[in-house]
């Protein structure tokens, strides 16, 4: 049920007791009315009552004023009947008025003319007579006037019973009216009580329902967000990374364990304080403040990531080395909220990977010890051989003959002694690289395990590229290219190895340093996609035991310090099948530290 | 020196090594063949009566463990020693061979070695 389907409910409610309350009053006044109506001919039985008595006394003052005049002769006895006289005519038509049927009106006809006969046929004879000194002792002729007075005395009564009657049979219509409005009533009230009840009830009923459910769904949801908030928490508690949540302003709002453990903080002493005092966070080199996350957040409006070499400074004074990146929480419109950080400590992977880096090197200088074993130990074999045949006596033709050869075998270890130690001279800043003088250096160290492999290498190596960087991880990176190309195209293979040089591109569209690509081609296989995807991930090998899986991951670290970059394109067509690893490096590079 | 010297075959890419050593074992008295390769190496020990096979590992082509497997099938008693430059090689090649030394262990070493492998008798 919706909030328009229970104000629907509600003006329903409202507006049904009105409704029957005006019907109801709509009944009484019709009711009212007739009874009203009833109560009118009640009267109007009153008035022809009243009236008939009026008359009649007029009638009777006639009778006793002429008595009197009759006994005492003298004309004052006279003034009632006179009176009367006057009045009666009037009186009649009044009374004739209250007729309203034909019967009634003949009734007061019948009365009047009774008066009228006694009137003029005895009343005014008498009169005459007595004024002219006659007697109106006669008894059959009082006999005659108390005749008519009684007819028109028995006329008036029967006017004035019937009327009686009617009124009676109106009283009783009136009272029988009142009772059946009284009824009436009584029976619409229960009836519209009992509908209107009954119509509330179910009204009613259905809100109870809404209600209900509504407080059955409340409760369902209130439930299932208990559900999901625990659900919430047991995730964030068993999650490896630690999690501050903050609120708008920067305070702490929430942490999980692992926030806990690695900030050494305890979540109710941290709840509520600025950020950057639970998690003071400096460059692990220049140990300045790193900002605040929760300001960088809110500037940028979007998920950020801490810089690299990030150290998280705890109370007791210890360090840990995190990575961490703070995304804004935002409510539904869109408002930041407050700020989600979610760090690790990395010291161990830092370590790690530092080892790898190491081992890596070692695993390049391991593939090259046996190589360079076999290079050192021809030339020693046929030195220490011509020693002994020098030693063991020959001519002194011979002896020349020797001694060339052996200077001849000391000039190549020396030249590969030389080779190798490049291999390792570590600088601490960039120095102009020779392309053409490393690359070959590299060949010549590379020579025989690539003749043990089959593979021909050709090489355009232009003289005089130069660019700045680091020889030993220079030499490190194209040793493993090479390495790579070389056993990728197998006995029979070809590898070329170009330097191009590359002037800058200054003008419209992209912008590239001067600089030199180096292009290692091979006519091997070819690397299908799902492996070029992988090529860079650290411990990816196709070479089974006899890889690190390094070799590239260290290689484009190298090229990423040097501010340079690393590609490949490769084809596995059967025509024209084969790779080409492409190395730009810039002449003059901005040494990127953190690339490593 | 013997009435009869051993004929030797050695075979290595490297072509001073090789003249050398050559030098060195014909001094010690034996007759000395060399090849640069081990296609060229084969073809001599098919064709001559070889004694005794002096032979590299690491060369172009052909390293010198199918050249040693080779030699077996085609005349299995003649000794083979395997003189490489490579320290640790892997199990299945020197297997094949008779004796397996590396290269700078020094000539007395070789000619004790490769005098072990001939018959006493016709050694020098």
């Amino acid at each position: 049920m919706d909030l328009n389907q229970f104000k629907k409910i509600l003006t329903r409610v409202f507006l049904l007791p009105v409704v029957a309350l005006l019907v109801t009053a709509a009944v009484m006044y019709w009711q009212n009315r007739s009874a009203n109506a009833t109560v009118e001919l009640i009267q109007q039985s009153d008035a022809r009552i009243s009236q008939t008595n009026l008359v009649m006394r007029l009638i009777v003052d006639q009778e006793s004023g002429l008595r009197g005049y009759q006994t005492t002769g003298d004309e004052r006895f006279l003034q009632p009947y006179l009176e009367a006289e006057q009045e009666l005519p009037q009186e009649f038509i009044d009374l004739q008025d209250t007729s309203v049927t034909e019967t009634q009106r003949q009734s007061v006809e019948l009365l009047r003319e009774a008066q009228q006969t006694w009137h003029h046929s005895f009343a005014k004879a008498l009169i005459a007579t007595i004024r002219a000194g006659g007697h109106t002792n006669d008894i059959e002729l009082n006999l005659r006037g108390k005749a008519q007075v009684d007819a028109i005395r028995a006329q008036a009564e029967g006017i004035v019973q019937r009327a009686e009657k009617r009124r009676s049979d109106r009283i009783s219509e009136w009272q029988r009216q009142v009772r059946n409005s009284i009824y009436g009533v009584i029976t619409i009230a229960l009836i519209a009580g009992i509908l209107i009840g009954l119509y509330v009830r179910s009204q009613l009923h259905q809100v109870a329902q809404a209600y209900r459910s509504s407080l059955e769904d409340l409760h369902r949801r209130a439930e299932e967000v208990f559900q999901s908030e625990q659900q919430l928490r047991t995730t964030l508690d068993s999650i490896g990374d630690g999690v501050i949540t903050c609120d708008a302003q920067g305070r702490v709002a929430m942490m999980n364990p692992v926030a806990v453990e690695l900030t050494r903080w305890p979540l109710l002493e941290a709840q509520g304080r600025p950020l950057q005092e639970v998690f003071h966070i400096v460059n692990e080199r220049s140990r300045e403040v790193v900002e605040n996350p929760v300001e960088k957040v809110k500037r940028l409006n979007r998920i950020v990531d801490l810089a690299n070499h990030t150290a998280l400074i705890r109370p007791d004074g210890t360090e840990i080395q995190i990575a961490d990146s703070a995304a804004p929480i935002r409510d539904h419109k869109g408002i930041i909220a407050g700020i989600v950080m979610v760090f690790r400590d990395v010291t161990l992977a830092r370590r790690t990977q530092e080892a790898l880096l190491a081992n890596e090197k070692l695993a390049v200088a391991g593939r090259l010890a046996a190589t360079i074993a076999h290079e050192i130990h021809n030339p020693l074999d046929s030195v220490s051989n011509l020693l002994y045949l020098m030693r063991s006596g020959c001519s002194a033709e011979e002896s020349v003959r020797f001694m060339e050869m052996a200077e001849q075998e000391l000039a190549r270890v020396t030249q590969i002694s030389r080779a190798m130690l490049g291999l390792y001279r570590e600088s601490n800043a960039p120095v102009p690289v020779d392309l053409k003088e490393m690359l070959e250096e590299i060949l010549l160290l590379m020579e025989r395990r690539i003749v043990d492999l089959g593979v021909t290498v050709t090489t355009h190596l232009p003289e005089n590229v130069v660019i700045e960087g680091f020889p030993a991880e220079l030499r490190q990176v194209f040793s493993n290219l090479i390495t790579n190309a070389a056993e990728a195209t197998g006995k029979g293979g070809v590898v070329t190895v170009i330097v191009l040089p590359q002037m800058a591109n200054r003008g419209a569209g992209q912008k590239t340093e001067s600089g030199a690509a180096v292009l290692i081609t091979d006519n091997g296989p070819g690397i299908s996609p799902d492996v070029q995807a992988n090529l860079f991930q650290p411990f990816f090998t196709t070479k089974g035991e006899h890889g690190t899986g390094l070799g590239l991951w260290v290689s484009r670290g190298i090229i990423n310090k040097h501010a340079g970059n690393i590609s490949f394109t490769s084809d596995m067509s059967p025509t024209s099948h084969g790779t080409q690893v492409s190395v730009f490096l810039a002449n003059k590079p901005v040494i990127n530290a953190g690339g490593d | 020196m013997s009435q009869s010297p051993h004929l030797v075959l050695c075979v290595d890419d490297e072509q001073v090594g090789l003249r050398v050593r050559k030098i060195l074992l014909e001094r010690a008295g034996y007759k000395v063949l060399t090849a640069l390769d081990g296609v060229s190496g084969l073809e001599l020990f098919a064709t001559q009566p070889i004694e005794a096979v002096i032979l590299d590992y690491s060369m172009p082509g052909m390293h010198g463990g199918e050249v040693a497997q080779r030699m077996r099938l085609a005349k299995p008693h003649v000794p083979i020693l395997l003189l490489s430059a490579y320290v640790g090689l892997p199990g299945e090649v020197t297997s094949l061979v008779d004796l397996y030394m590396t290269k700078g262990e020094g000539p007395p070493v070789l000619l004790h070695k490769l005098g072990t492998l001939l018959p006493p008798s016709d050694a020098s």
